[in-house]
């Protein structure tokens, strides 16, 4: 059905089904419609095709969609693992009026005395940034940099033997890489650009998949996770483990992945010599 | 021995939980992430799966999100409208995801699921599948040959999205949302009428 100049148009009851025209529009189209019955009409076929079509939409999905226990715990627990930036205190309900004036001077007097000790640590940390973030901060890759990629092969592909453990990747791309984790001068000597899947292990050649990870100078080193990666491999091609697990369990938390596949809590002795 | 992915990402979660989780609650923004993900996620995987993706990748798209969630929290950045933020965030990964695989499963571009093929026949009892079968077969052509964008705020929509937030997450105006809604709505009453 189209309406002509005389009537409302859908557009117009759209707007004004989820209130979003203006006062005065939204009372002229109420008075139009409280007096006319096919705009009336037409707005319960609108709403009525949207309710039908709701239904149906979530009726077909909903059946696809499993069950929440599992990715809620891995959420939970991919949460606990995130690194924690600093706390953010929630900002308590507005108050009108000041404190006292006591409290006023209190809090400049601590203010003054905690800018003091911030200024002194920054300017001593300073200097070491850089060595700072090497003692750790690249063990695991940000989630949101390098959730890791796969491309699509078979168990038989990835035991084939034709991908290496990890392929070099370009000069280009490492600066990418450097770039996107905030040390574009990074040396390629301090860090290893890792694949966070391992292309044995299916992974692709893509910057969502690499990572600048520290080489010696933590407990969770590369040479950690060439053990786990040669781990994982040799259980997909045992048919001990299924190659999507393998794939989601070193790319969610590979410190995590190595724990439970070697059993410890620390990396064993022939991972770090 | 095989392990399951449902089995592993338990067991993953227990063994990566820490002792002290069980004797500290975690901290306040832990929880409400998590309070969110319970109240949305079904709501992003009917809307993530609407692109033709497999439902593994839209489990982790999903996790995603909330992770992501969990930076934009834990940075002081804006607490308004998360549920729009939510599915912005959401619809670009899936955006990303199904290049992604697109060019990965058919460099022509048709290994996906295409949208009207998305949805699964919960298999109705005969009475509900004679009288609406065909009503709901017409629907999903309707819906499956509409513009991508058209597709987009009908499944907004249908996940319960205002106008104004339909058009930040696509970004396009109120009007063009109205717009596309009225023209999609206008086909699929045509097709039920039939």
């Amino acid at each position: 059905m189209d309406f002509d100049d005389a009537h409302i148009s859908d557009e117009e009851l759209l707007l004004a089904i989820d209130g979003e025209l203006p006062d005065d529009e939204a009372a002229e189209v109420d008075t139009h419609v409280t007096a006319c019955a096919a705009c009336r009409a037409r707005r319960e076929e609108i709403e009525g095709a949207i309710a039908v079509y709701q239904r149906i939409h979530r009726r077909n999905l909903n059946v696809r969609i499993p069950s929440a226990a599992g990715p809620r715990a891995l959420l939970q627990a991919r949460l606990a693992e995130m690194p924690r930036l600093y706390e953010v205190p929630r900002r308590p309900p507005h108050r009108p009026g000041l404190p006292p004036l006591w409290l006023q001077v209190a809090a400049v007097a601590l203010i003054a005395a905690l800018a003091t000790v911030a200024a002194g640590r920054w300017a001593a940390s300073h200097r070491t940034r850089v060595g700072r973030q090497d003692a750790g901060a690249f063990s695991v890759p940000n989630a949101s940099l390098t959730p890791g990629a796969t491309i699509l092969a078979s168990r038989s592909e990835v035991c084939s033997g034709s991908n290496p453990n990890n392929r070099a990747v370009p000069a280009s791309l490492q600066r990418k890489v450097f770039e996107e984790y905030g040390i574009p001068g990074a040396k390629a000597v301090a860090y290893e650009v890792d694949y966070l899947i391992t292309p044995a292990l299916g992974g692709a050649d893509d910057i969502h998949n690499l990572w600048p990870q520290s080489y010696s100078q933590t407990v969770w080193n590369a040479r950690v996770k060439d053990a786990l990666e040669d781990r994982l491999h040799e259980l997909v091609c045992e048919g001990r483990l299924d190659l999507a697990t393998a794939q989601r369990d070193i790319s969610v938390n590979w410190i995590a992945a190595y724990k439970k596949y070697f059993q410890t809590d620390r990396p064993l002795e022939t991972a770090n010599p | 021995m095989s392990i399951t992915t449902a089995e592993s990402a338990i067991a993953f979660a227990r063994e990566i939980a820490p002792a002290e989780r069980t004797s500290h609650r975690p901290p306040p923004l832990e929880l409400e992430v998590v309070d969110l993900f319970d109240r949305l996620r079904v709501r992003l995987l009917r809307y993530v799966l609407g692109f033709g993706l497999p439902v593994q990748d839209a489990e982790e798209i999903v996790q995603e999100v909330f992770l992501s969630l969990f930076q934009h929290l834990q940075q002081g950045k804006s607490r308004e409208n998360l549920t729009g933020w939510i599915f912005r965030v959401a619809h670009n990964l899936a955006l990303k995801r199904r290049t992604f695989l697109s060019s990965a499963l058919n460099p022509d571009g048709g290994g996906l699921a295409q949208e009207a093929d998305v949805y699964v026949d919960p298999a109705p009892n005969p009475e509900d599948q004679l009288a609406s079968h065909q009503t709901q077969r017409r629907l999903l052509a309707v819906f499956g040959a509409l513009p991508e964008q058209d597709r987009r705020c009908l499944a907004l929509r249908a996940e319960g999205l205002r106008y104004r937030e339909i058009g930040q997450i696509l970004g396009i105006s109120l009007g063009a949302v109205s717009l596309s809604l009225s023209r999609s709505l206008r086909r699929l009453t045509h097709a039920a009428e039939r």
